[in-house]
């Protein structure tokens, strides 16, 4: 008997069907090996998969909501999924099937819908019961978010270009040295004595 | 925050405020003030969807972009420091829906548990 679980959020619900890993002694309700999953859209086409497209959809949706909120070129093409932006408010999405001669999906979701289903996507990451392998959702974290290497950046940024600018002061004033000749200035010095 | 007098003077750090007061907002507080913005966007979802459902089909149902606009505006203009070049672009009706989109949807993908850490990720962004 396969488990199933499903998470909901207005017009979108998520459903997911599977089993628990047993030989970890997992409990019964968990699911860790997922056989199937469905993305329902309300008046639109039902989404269903293997869980090898689940994480690259996820991914997908992820990755083009952080480019459309930081202003860059909404657009994502992948072998699996495209999306792209028709305009501000509608987003177009091309599921593309693995198995051969089959057609393309084609949805049109409203700004609404995205975020819809981008919150069944978090129920689901953030579920204990559900364990799924977490390959690449790292990608959807902005570069300035990690925090620690953001840290380190802005020290050496704050300690290189007072460095640098000590540095080429004490190697332009070295320069000077080969110009400057002692035994040159004492017979200067004797000549005006002498005079 | 010890109490709502305190998340009043915190307000007063925005620079497009008439009130506004340079008081060197701590990080403590900057925190404090993104897990507000995020409990209440969980609970204002439902209402913050509608806004940005009404805004993509405008023939269909365009009562609600409208008032929340209109509202929006009039607190702005009640409050936000007119002179400043960047609220007269908060005012203009052709430049004003891609912002307000966009900071609707940003607050709509930060309600779930790990709303405050994606919240903060993004501001870090801009």
């Amino acid at each position: 008997m396969q488990n199933k679980l499903s998470f909901h959020q207005s017009s979108v619900s998520l459903e997911i069907v599977g089993l628990p890993d047993y030989s970890n002694n997992e409990n019964k309700d968990q699911i860790s090996i997922i056989s199937q999953w469905k993305l329902n859209i309300v008046d639109k086409p039902l989404i269903e998969g293997k869980i090898e497209h689940l994480g690259p959809i996820m991914e997908a949706f992820y990755i083009y909501s952080n480019l459309l909120i930081k202003n860059e070129i909404p657009i994502y093409e992948s072998e699996l999924i495209d999306i792209k932006a028709d305009n501000l408010h509608v987003h177009n999405i091309v599921l593309k099937s693995s198995k051969p001669n089959v057609k393309p999906l084609i949805l049109k979701i409203g700004n609404s819908l995205l975020s819809d289903t981008i919150n069944c996507f978090d129920q689901l990451s953030e579920s204990s019961k559900v364990r799924i392998k977490k390959t690449g959702f790292s990608k959807n974290i902005p570069k300035k978010v990690r925090f620690g290497v953001f840290n380190k950046v802005r020290i050496i940024n704050f300690i290189i270009p007072p460095f640098i600018a000590i540095f080429s002061l004490i190697l332009l004033s070295s320069a000077f040295i080969y110009f400057h000749n002692p035994i040159e200035n004492k017979e200067k010095n004797e000549q005006i004595n002498s005079k | 925050m010890p109490n709502k007098i305190t998340i009043w003077k915190l307000r007063n750090n925005n620079p497009l405020r008439k009130s506004y007061v340079n008081n060197n907002i701590k990080p403590s507080e900057f925190d404090a003030l993104i897990k507000i913005t995020v409990e209440m966007s969980r609970y204002l979802y439902p209402y913050i969807r509608e806004i940005l459902k009404s805004k993509e089909d405008l023939e269909k149902n365009s009562v609600i972009w409208k008032d929340f606009n209109k509202r929006l505006i009039e607190l702005i203009k009640e409050r936000f420091n007119l002179d400043s070049m960047r609220v007269k672009k908060l005012l203009n009706q052709n430049e004003n829906d891609e912002i307000i989109v966009k900071s609707l949807l940003t607050l709509s993908l930060c309600i779930s548990n790990k709303g405050y850490e994606k919240l903060k990720n993004f501001l870090f962004e801009f």
